[in-house]
């Protein structure tokens, strides 16, 4: 464990370096995102100065889910961020061969190889919108309902990345991935919203199958409206680690199947 | 015409190859981008019932719906990045390759990037077309297929292509001068998408703006075919539109030409 | 110390068929075939030794390599070092071995050297008073005190090589992988890797599995190789008696002034060599002659040559290792 942080710590203090160094593109990036957020609730509040509630829930519950699901995505962007690199370049170039000829977890190495600051955008925006809709809808904030909230950040930034081992594990035997960890990835612009919105057919799929609903909508609304919580805060935690169990043992079967490449 | 094509076709097959050889790559990529309208359609659907209107600034769920899904068809057939490596390559000085050989820099690279949009049409057009028609019918009863707005919406797509490849010609030689194109380019995107409507319909933005907008490049590149697509424009409205099209492109095409001679001019007086 | 048998990997390949036809009809059919990189290899390597593995390109000696190091999973076969298997116990076995890939670095691009070697003491669960003995025995042994605080990217090819074997001897491994150790360098600094190389096995007693083109590094470095080609082991033993079978083989190249020249010449006849001591080649103006030099001394044929015909350049080339290799093959071993 401390082996773990003392790694970390290393290669955040160099990316941390290296912002300084490239402080105009970490700046102009950063802008671009928030602008694009920006964008985005503006969208959300030209649909609300026309109606009064969207599916029952109000604007600042819309806000407050919307910040909500920032926040987990932020954390796997920060932290997980080079599991993209596997399905897109890693195995197909062959360099994967370095992270099997070390004695560490080959999946943990290559997740604590890179700290993406770019995150910090999301995390800001996240905290932003999450601050403001508490404010608006303000008084009683049930504090034992925002502890487990918190607690389940961790079971939702696992779904995250649990959807980008898996697909990303699939370049493996594909050697190219990357493309698929995007069309999986993709389904999270539904959790943004929530679930009642959508049909059975993609209820369905958002809770059981790519179960990006409870990074956002199932915890969220049980801190919002406080029902069905067994299901949703029990449901985070149990859904979370079985898709990282299969990521796994997928992930573990992949090395056995790498072929490296021919140099 | 027929010299054209035969001095540039070999550009368009190299396009082909390539894409064909990254196809599978595009279906899955082309899967998550659909999500995308597809979550819209749901917020519009769930806006629509929890509206006492049927009609919300003008739009009905089914026009919302059509809305959604040929925007994303019109950006993405529209979109262009064919020229975005000349800005770097008149840096480095390896666009001289090109002055050698006899033939004009845009149209190398717009047969390049055709090659790789004769796929993109193959695999996307014809399935979200034929969707929204069939979604079209089951909803009115009745087909809602419009042979002369297809047609002129097809027309209106090509220029929107041609003006979005010039734009970007010309902000591929300023991106050479802002030096982060990750960012920019994330900057570029988001601006572009809000002012062309193809993010919030333009519809929905207050009187002034909407008028100055309708008057910028910007709705050229994917508002007015949607529009057209949609049967929401008059006859005065299409035309008046796509001269304002074939307007922007020649402005487009005219300052690309000039700053492609500024820039010769430039590479030869510092002898690269 | 090491054991290999029957060692097997077989690829799955699809082919790509060129042409704008080709690859519309791969997209509802792709055809693939089964590729055996390596065929039922076998050999032993005693502790301490240096093992060169040779053969051209695409014979199959990274791939042994990588099953080696526990990178790619045998198909068939078995290999045992300092019993372990590779593949099976990977993060355990890895502690005991060091690998150098030639081609591709494993240091961090963007940290500083040291910071590199920092990361690795973690890695490798060093303690801070080996590591600074590590890292004094390395650096006398590699010199890398002169860039060891720049970022990794900044690094000439040589120094990078420097750097890489001594990250991976950071942990004292009893087997060190070299794959294409020399590859790209120029002479002066190959030199100083082989001398680095010999000097770790000398004083630290490690074992060396080196791939290589060179023929140098393995004339300078091993007393044994094993030599592979199309996946199979076609030699196993002292490089001494490889050279003196088939090393004698010279090249000479030179221009024709004249293109008709060419007729007034007859080795075969000259020096009675048949047609396993001598090859020619000729594109008109250019000619190559491949002789046994055994039974046909340089010297002899550069006169018979000179005397016979003018040229307008020549030169002599020692046989590659593709040659003898290629000889090899016409007499087996």
């Amino acid at each position: 464990m401390k082996r773990i942080f003392r790694l970390h710590r290393i290669f955040i203090s160099q990316h941390l370096k290296r912002l300084m160094e490239y402080k105009v593109d970490f700046t102009v990036g950063a802008i671009g995102f928030l602008l694009g957020q920006a964008v985005e609730i503006l969208f959300i509040g030209i649909i609300f100065s026309q109606i009064p509630d969207l599916a029952g829930w109000t604007f600042d519950e819309i806000l407050f889910i919307y910040g909500f699901s920032l926040i987990p995505k932020a954390i796997d962007h920060m932290f997980f961020d080079n599991l993209w690199m596997i399905g897109y370049s890693i195995v197909r170039k062959g360099d994967f061969d370095k992270y099997l000829t070390r004695p560490i977890n080959s999946l943990f190495y290559v997740t604590v190889e890179k700290f993406q600051v770019d995150a910090f955008g999301e995390l800001l925006m996240g905290i932003i919108l999450i601050t403001y809709s508490l404010i608006r809808i303000s008084g009683n904030i049930m504090w034992q309902r925002a502890l487990i909230l918190l607690l389940l950040v961790p079971f939702a930034v696992l779904i995250y990345t649990s959807v980008k081992i898996l697909t990303s594990a699939i370049s493996f035997w594909t050697k190219q991935s990357g493309h698929i960890t995007h069309m999986f990835y993709a389904v999270n612009d539904f959790a943004k919203y929530p679930v009642t919105i959508y049909n059975d057919f993609i209820k369905v799929i958002i809770t059981y199958i790519i179960p990006f609903a409870f990074t956002a909508y199932y915890p969220a609304s049980f801190f919002l409206r406080g029902e069905n919580g067994w299901f949703c805060v029990l449901g985070t935690v149990l859904i979370s680690l079985a898709l990282f169990g299969i990521s796994l043992i997928v992930w573990n079967r992949g090395i056995k199947a790498y072929e490296s490449a021919g140099s | 015409m027929k010299k054209l094509f035969k001095t540039y076709s070999p550009f368009s097959r190299a396009g082909v190859q390539s894409a064909m050889a990254y196809r599978a790559n595009f279906i899955f990529f082309l899967i998550g981008e659909i999500f995308k309208c597809f979550v819209m359609y749901f917020v519009w659907r769930a806006v629509f019932d929890s509206s006492q209107n049927q009609n919300f600034m003008g739009f009905t769920m089914e026009d919302m719906t059509v809305y959604v899904f040929i925007s994303f068809l019109t950006g993405y057939l529209s979109f262009s990045d064919g020229a975005f490596a000349l800005g770097e390559e008149i840096v480095d000085g390896s666009v001289s390759m090109r002055m050698i050989k006899p033939c004009s820099f845009d149209m190398c690279f717009l047969f390049q990037e055709l090659g790789n949009k004769v796929i993109n049409y193959s695999i996307m057009f014809v399935p979200i077309v034929l969707g929204v028609e069939i979604y079209r019918f089951v909803i009115t009863g009745a087909v809602q297929f419009n042979i002369v707005s297809f047609v002129l919406f097809f027309v209106s797509l090509q220029l929107a292509y041609l003006i979005n490849f010039y734009f970007n010609v010309c902000y591929g030689f300023l991106a050479f001068f802002l030096k982060n194109l990750w960012g920019t380019n994330l900057i570029k995107d988001v601006i572009v998408g809000f002012l062309s409507g193809s993010t919030i319909p333009l519809a929905f933005m207050p009187d002034a703006l909407q008028t100055v907008l309708t008057y910028l490049p910007f709705a050229s590149l994917s508002y007015t075919p949607v529009m057209i697509y949609m049967n929401m424009y008059s006859p005065f409205q299409i035309a008046f539109s796509m001269l304002l099209q074939a307007f922007w492109l020649a402005v487009f095409v005219l300052v690309s030409k000039m700053i492609w001679h500024f820039a010769m001019k430039h590479l030869c007086i510092q002898g690269g | 110390m090491i054991s290999v048998q029957n060692l097997r990997k077989e690829f799955k390949k699809t082919i790509k068929e060129p042409g704008l036809k080709g690859s519309v009809k791969s997209l509802f059919k792709p055809k693939t075939e089964i590729i055996t990189a390596v065929d039922n290899i076998s050999f032993e390597v005693e502790k301490g030794e240096i093992l060169g593995f040779i053969g051209p390109n695409g014979a199959g000696k990274s791939t042994v390599i990588k099953m080696l190091t526990g990178i790619l999973t045998p198909t068939s076969g078995e290999c045992m070092i300092n019993g372990q298997i590779p593949y099976k116990n990977r993060k355990e076995y890895v502690k005991e071995i060091g690998v150098v890939f030639g081609q591709r670095t494993q240091l961090w691009w963007d940290l500083a050297l040291r910071e590199t070697y920092a990361v690795l003491k973690e890695i490798y669960e060093v303690s801070d008073k080996d590591y600074k003995e590590r890292m004094a025995f390395l650096n006398e042994v590699l010199d890398l005190e002169s860039f060891i605080t720049s970022p990794v990217r900044t690094l000439s090819l040589g120094q990078r090589m420097r750097a890489d074997i001594a990250a991976s001897m950071l942990h004292n491994p009893k087997v060190l992988f070299l794959d294409e150790p020399t590859i790209g360098l120029d002479v002066v600094v190959k030199d100083n890797i082989r001398r680095a190389i010999q000097k770790i096995n000398e004083e630290e007693g490690t074992t060396v599995i080196l791939t290589t083109h060179d023929l140098s590094d393995i004339e300078l470095l091993c007393n044994r190789i094993v030599m592979i080609d199309k996946g199979k082991k076609v030699y196993d033993g002292p490089i001494n008696d490889l050279k003196h079978k088939y090393g004698q083989m010279r090249e000479l190249c030179f221009e024709l002034k004249n293109q008709d020249a060419l007729s007034a010449l007859d080795y075969a006849k000259t020096f009675s060599l048949s047609d396993d001591d001598l090859a020619v080649d000729s594109d008109g103006v250019e000619v190559k002659v491949r002789f046994n030099s055994q039974k046909a001394s340089v010297q002899e044929v550069l006169k018979y040559t000179l005397n016979s015909i003018d040229v307008s350049d020549i030169s002599v080339k020692d046989a590659d290792i593709e040659e003898i290799i290629r000889r090899i093959y016409k007499e087996g071993v």
